[in-house]
């Protein structure tokens, strides 16, 4: 206070020391202000009201020249006194805070130095408003904005948004060019610019409640392609401005400036969210938006051979073009050609909006019918952030006439096909009329204890039959023998009786002759008394005995009776018991 | 020799009672049903293929079934496009009578309804001619062939330790002989077709679409999809997964498939 005061003083006491002495050298420097901000100029005007030489500034060491020297001459007369002022100026901006001294400049007037005072200036903190507001740049930085209107900023993934640029400017600042020195690449997201033809300024645009031009520089649609952060980059423009500036023309008009000025939307942050995974549909193929989905054939019934189209359709709003339509999947004899993709899309500030579509040609190979079984669609609406999906209904193609599948068997292609040997026959036949139904449930009768019952059966009765046959047959057998063996037995006995007297002639004749009948008797059932032996050889040829048998027999009772009543005779008693009792096994077998 | 005959005949009524056993099996419960089928069949008809399946389907319910039943009912369904219950149908129809032509055409009809085109497998000529043989005749006929068969057998056998002729003798020995071999076919015939039910599972595919995967697990490598009406063999599960095979020899696991058993014993 007190140096500012004594400042004063001296600069009073040198005001009046130039008033007083006329025609002094006068040798000052003027600042434009002692206390200005960091970021705010100062002007220096060093003054002298002589002609002077060899100017040295002072070294402006806290100081960074922004312009100058500009120098400035004066020269007027007023009534008759000439007055002089020559002026070097310099525009300075402080490196640094606090208080800074701006030292002294020397000038050479007639051969004599003169110095200014130094003098001290205030630097404080950067100020707001740098400059007065006459100043160029403010008037440009109050009047001109360039915004981003994003339409959501939290955005589903895949749900479109919108992006308009709009360029703000109003009195006085008047834009004459615009050149884009930096355009958004939209990185992340699926992007289509909105072609503009020329843009328009919009006299009643507002900006934040005041009255503005407006002029729409871009539109541009997106579709986030991933979730998260996004940024957005900037738009940069490069404006050429036309300003009023501080001076007047002649006419007391605001004299225009042309200057450059660089504006920029600065970054964008998009939050994508994640489509939610609750609920999500497993054929979900990444379509969001709002839309109808359905099938057409254009044809119904139709011969073998023959083609029709199926086509898929979805139309709608939404990111048509960044989602893949369902497939269609038809019987295996349907042959299906590569589907047709077109598009019908018309992208507009509301997003894709229209259809789009696969187009299978489908061919036939047999008659019969094939349901086309229904196609879903699932899609996000983002507006009730639900997923929702959409069924075709159930399609039936009937394919008539033409070939069955019968006559393409020779093909080689589709001889290995079972099927295709199966209904080599025609058509598709009627019911059958009558039935005979049967229990479901019925016993399995293999391994059951019935069918083990029936097969141990037949091998018991088999045991059986064998024991039966073992024992009882053979038994049965002795019965109808025992008579025979008797005979036997006794033919033995009697002729057992003659061998006891072999010795004795007559005895034994006797006993042998006896022997024959008795055995006779019991074989033929008959009594000894009616025995003679033309009725024996009846009896045994009746019998079906042999007649030389019948002969032998009756010959040797003959030879018996003989040897009976002649005894001397030449007989041979063995040769004779020989004969019988063979004679008896003979008979007994013809028997 | 009328001895003979009287201890034979003494036989007699233990062949009558046993044969009784036999006779039940092949004749039984035919009777009050027909009128449903039939009925079924005038709906049928006139169209009325919902009414016609119901009506088949009540057969089915009170315990009755035939090769023509299903067979009508496999009808109804394909004219209602409902493909996997027509396969279904059909292939019933053909195990109870598997050389019926119309049965295989109209089944075939069927199948090309299906969305898959599954390459059957090449068979040899003896697989054929196995089949052909084991196919000629249903499975209880066999078994009840195997019965006859022995008890033929036995009778011949009988003949020849009973008869004394030289000549009878021979003759009933070599033919109980033949027939002993007939039957030793029959059963082994038989027992391979029952080995073979009990090891050969068959079902259809219900669900629309199923993934079949390589591991009873999510973690395994997607192998193929399949859709409804695919028939497929059982081969082992594993909680809710369950391990099959198709025509083509393919296998692998589908989870919480919608099956139906071809086989009843199986349904649960």
């Amino acid at each position: 206070m007190m140096r500012s005061h004594s400042i004063r003083i001296l600069f009073c006491f040198l005001v009046l020391g130039a008033l007083s002495l006329q025609g002094q050298v006068t040798f000052e420097a003027k600042v434009s202000k002692k206390r200005l901000g960091l970021n705010e100029r100062l002007r220096v005007d060093f003054q002298m009201n002589e002609n002077g030489d060899n100017f040295a500034p002072p070294a402006f060491a806290d100081f960074q020249v922004v312009s100058g020297p500009q120098q400035a001459v004066s020269r007027s007369w007023v009534n008759g006194v000439q007055s002089f002022s020559k002026t070097y100026t310099y525009f300075l901006t402080p490196k640094k805070k606090g208080k800074l001294k701006l030292g002294q400049a020397e000038v050479t007037i007639s051969g004599e130095v003169y110095k200014t005072s130094a003098v001290e200036i205030q630097v404080t903190e950067a100020v707001k408003k740098p400059n007065d507001p006459n100043n160029v740049d403010n008037i440009i930085d109050g009047n001109i904005h360039l915004v981003a209107e994003i339409s959501k900023t939290n955005p589903y993934l895949n749900e479109g948004i919108t992006v308009i640029y709009k360029l703000y400017f109003r009195n006085p600042i008047s834009v004459s060019d615009v050149a884009e020195l930096e355009s958004p690449s939209y990185g992340d997201f699926w992007s289509h610019l909105i072609k503009i033809g020329r843009a328009e300024i919009n006299m009643r645009g507002s900006y934040k409640g005041e009255p503005y031009n407006e002029v729409i520089w871009r539109k541009a649609v997106l579709y986030p392609q991933k979730t998260g952060k996004l940024t957005l980059e900037p738009l940069t423009l490069n404006l050429s401005l036309s300003v009023p500036s501080n001076r007047k023309d002649l006419f007391g008009r605001r004299i225009l400036t042309q200057t450059q000025k660089i504006i920029t939307t600065g970054k964008n942050v998009i939050r994508v969210k994640e489509l939610p995974e609750s609920n999500k549909p497993n054929d979900f193929s990444g379509a969001v938006g709002q839309f109808d989905f359905d099938v057409i054939l254009d044809k119904y019934a139709l011969k073998a051979s023959e083609s029709f189209q199926a086509k898929i359709k979805v139309n709608g709003k939404g990111n048509l073009k960044l989602f893949n339509l369902p497939t269609i999947s038809v019987p295996n004899t349907l042959e299906v050609y590569e589907p047709e993709h077109d598009e019908k899309v018309k992208i507009t500030l509301s997003g894709m909006q229209g259809s789009i579509e696969d187009n299978y040609t489908i061919v036939p190979q047999y008659q019969g019918k094939y349901p086309i079984p229904p196609v879903q669609f699932s899609y996000f609406d983002p507006k009730s952030a639900t997923y929702k999906t959409l069924t075709s209904q159930d399609l039936i193609v009937d394919v008539f006439d033409g070939p069955t599948a019968g006559t393409s068997r020779n093909e080689t292609t589709l001889s290995e096909r079972k099927q295709v040997i199966e209904t080599a026959d025609n058509t598709f036949r009627f019911i059958k009329l009558n039935t005979k139904l049967s229990p479901i449930h019925q016993e399995i009768f293999w391994m059951s204890s019935r069918f083990w019952i029936l097969l141990i059966t037949p091998l018991f009765i088999l045991l059986t039959g064998y024991l039966l046959k073992l024992f009882v047959l053979e038994k049965t057998e002795d019965v109808t023998t025992r008579k025979q063996r008797r005979a036997q037995q006794l033919a033995k006995k009697y002729l057992s009786s003659a061998k006891k007297v072999f010795n004795d002639q007559a005895l034994f004749y006797e006993a042998l002759e006896r022997a024959l009948h008795n055995y006779l008797k019991a074989k033929l059932k008959i009594e000894t008394t009616e025995m003679s032996k033309s009725k024996i050889e009846r009896l045994l040829v009746e019998k079906k005995v042999n007649k030389e048998t019948a002969l032998d027999y009756v010959a040797v009772i003959e030879n018996c009776e003989r040897a009976r009543y002649a005894p001397g005779s030449s007989v041979n008693i063995e040769e004779d018991f020989e004969k019988a009792s063979k004679l008896i096994a003979t008979i007994d077998r013809q028997l | 020799m009328k001895k003979y005959l009287r201890t034979y005949g003494s036989l007699l009524p233990v062949i009558v009672f046993f044969s009784m056993l036999l006779v039940p099996s092949l004749s039984s419960g035919q009777a009050s049903m027909e009128p449903l089928f039939e009925e079924g069949n005038t709906a049928y008809n006139e169209g009325d293929y919902n009414k016609a399946i119901a009506l088949y389907e009540q057969t089915l319910k009170l315990g009755q079934h035939s090769a023509a039943l299903y067979y009508n009912l496999g009808n109804a369904y394909y004219r209602l496009n409902n493909v996997a219950e027509s396969i279904y149908y059909f292939e019933k129809a053909k195990r109870l009578n598997p050389k019926d032509s119309d049965i295989q055409i109209n089944s075939a009809f069927a199948r090309n309804m299906t969305i898959d085109a599954i390459e059957f497998l090449p068979e040899s000529q003896l697989a054929q001619l196995k089949k052909r043989l084991f196919n000629s005749l249903s499975f209880n006929s066999w078994s009840i062939l195997t019965v006859v068969l022995l008890w033929v057998f036995v009778g011949l056998f009988l003949g020849y330790l009973l008869f004394n002729s030289t000549q009878l003798k021979r003759s009933f020995f070599f033919s109980s002989l033949g027939v002993l071999l007939l039957f030793s076919w029959s059963f082994l015939i038989t027992f391979s077709i029952n080995q073979q039910e009990k090891n050969t599972q068959f079902a259809i595919l219900f669900s629309n679409q199923i993934d079949i995967w390589s591991e009873p697990n999510q973690q395994g490598e997607l192998l193929f999809t399949l859709h409804e009406g695919t028939k497929v063999q059982l081969l082992d599960d594993l909680e809710e997964w369950q391990k099959i095979r198709i025509a083509n020899g393919s296998e692998g696991w589908i989870k919480n498939a919608s099956l139906r058993a071809l086989n009843e014993t199986i349904i649960k």
